[in-house]
């Protein structure tokens, strides 16, 4: 890149700190930001003067009816997350009790008296979990069958490069060298899966070394992962051209 | 005896996030109170319509309700990345009215039923201090350098469509929005430690 084209990005950042770049030239900026630590500078240095214009409007108190609304809406929301978290624990505690009734119904045998026994088939349980999780803990391998673990990359320097480690059907996509977002923006991951793509949940975004994680729930049937620059609090599809994408084999 | 509203109220903004994140209303309502009004006030002076700045400040705040633990310390302050949600719904609502021109003026007081919000702390008074500071170096600035700076950050035009609106070069609308953006960034340097 020579010394105009530099200077033409430069100009250009003061109106991405500003959001007022054109949509096209966005992603454009941000891969150059990504390797220029001069107009890296140049938007930490102005973003806090963008910061701040909200400020200039003169603060007045909302109407009351907004709060009233929005705490309408907050109680409502936390009363159903209490119920589901009720609901969640008693099909919790109805899935271990009926296999637990089952087993001991099925000891009742030569001519031993159901209680007694389940007492004691209760002692049995308490020493065997014991046992169980001593073993479990002591590094041993009798667990489960291990989980398979397998990596994939792409991007190359100074670009952003992006990893994906998945580990049975989970994944933990970690990417570097991503620029400074401006205000106002986040990462999102996408993942598809045949031929849909579909949002992963929880926005993320890079910290000051220009690196980035989040959590991949379910990278089932998952064929490519993907990573658009989003305004503060995601979308339902990307509005921008991947900063990163990874194929998954 | 202190209730937990009162706990709530001596929390720092960056303590209230993750409370907010365990679903505590008090938190929210402590957040709320704290930068409702500004959020308000910059959804109306974006929008220039009552109900619209309402849906917008409602749905900013519920998001962030739903989803306070994604804040990131690391990237400003509660209050700026607040005001970042409500400013980009704001110019979402206002893109999606497709052909209508955001409202450039903020002279409608009788549409505001209020007073300016008290100064309630030290912090909400240097923020007060803050403000007069970028209000004095936006009024000092150029009338041309102003007038692109408040298109692109109260109006959400891009700078194409500036330079079209005003009849100018594209470059002399950038030129223009770095100028007046490194005034205001040079005033706030200058101010009180």
């Amino acid at each position: 890149m020579n010394a105009n084209d530099h200077d033409r990005r430069l100009e250009e950042v003061a109106a991405y700190a500003l959001g007022a770049l054109d949509p096209g030239q966005v992603v454009e900026l941000e891969q150059h930001l990504a390797a220029c630590s001069r107009c890296q500078e140049e938007l930490q240095w102005l973003s806090p003067a963008v910061r701040a214009l909200p400020e200039t409007v003169e603060p007045r108190t909302p109407p009351s009816a907004l709060k009233r609304r929005l705490m309408a809406e907050v109680h409502a929301d936390a009363a159903a997350e209490a119920r589901r978290a009720r609901g969640e624990e008693r099909r919790q505690r109805a899935e271990t009790r009926p296999g637990l009734g089952e087993w001991l119904r099925g000891l009742n045998v030569g001519g031993l008296t159901w209680k007694p026994l389940a007492g004691l088939a209760l002692v049995v349980i308490v020493i065997a979990g014991g046992i169980g999780y001593a073993v479990g803990n002591g590094g041993g391998s009798g667990g489960g069958p291990e989980a398979s673990v397998s990596t994939f990359r792409s991007g190359r320097a100074p670009g952003v490069l992006a990893e994906v480690r998945r580990e049975g059907s989970t994944g933990r996509l970690q990417l570097e060298n991503v620029p400074p977002l401006a205000d106002g923006r986040v990462l999102e991951a996408w993942v598809q899966r045949d031929g849909t793509v579909e949002p992963v949940k929880g926005l993320f975004a890079p910290d000051h070394r220009g690196e980035a994680t989040t959590t991949i729930a379910d990278l089932g049937g998952v064929d490519l992962v993907m990573v658009t620059v989003e305004p503060a609090g995601g979308t339902r599809a990307p509005t921008s051209a991947p900063i990163a994408s990874v194929r998954i084999d | 005896m202190t209730t937990r509203r009162q706990k709530a109220e001596r929390l720092a903004d960056e303590e209230l996030m993750p409370r907010i994140g365990r679903k505590d209303t008090e938190a929210f309502e402590v957040f709320y109170d704290r930068h409702g009004g500004v959020a308000w006030s910059l959804a109306y002076r974006i929008l220039g319509e009552r109900g619209a700045a309402e849906d917008c400040v409602q749905e900013a705040f519920i998001s962030i309700w739903r989803n306070g633990g994604r804040f990131d310390p690391t990237r400003g302050s509660v209050r700026s990345w607040t005001l970042s949600i409500v400013r980009n719904r704001a110019i979402d609502v206002l893109r999606s009215k497709a052909g209508k021109a955001p409202k450039m003026t903020f002279d409608d007081d009788a549409i505001l039923e209020s007073r300016p919000a008290e100064e309630r702390t030290e912090e909400e008074a240097m923020r007060h201090e803050t403000a007069t500071e970028v209000r004095g170096a936006l009024s000092q600035l150029p009338g041309e350098q102003s007038k692109v700076i408040q298109l692109a950050y109260f109006g959400g035009f891009s700078q194409s469509e500036i330079a079209t609106m005003l009849d100018l070069p594209l470059g002399t609308v950038k030129g223009r929005m770095r100028l007046g953006l490194e005034k205001i960034r040079g005033e706030l340097a200058e101010g009180p430690a």
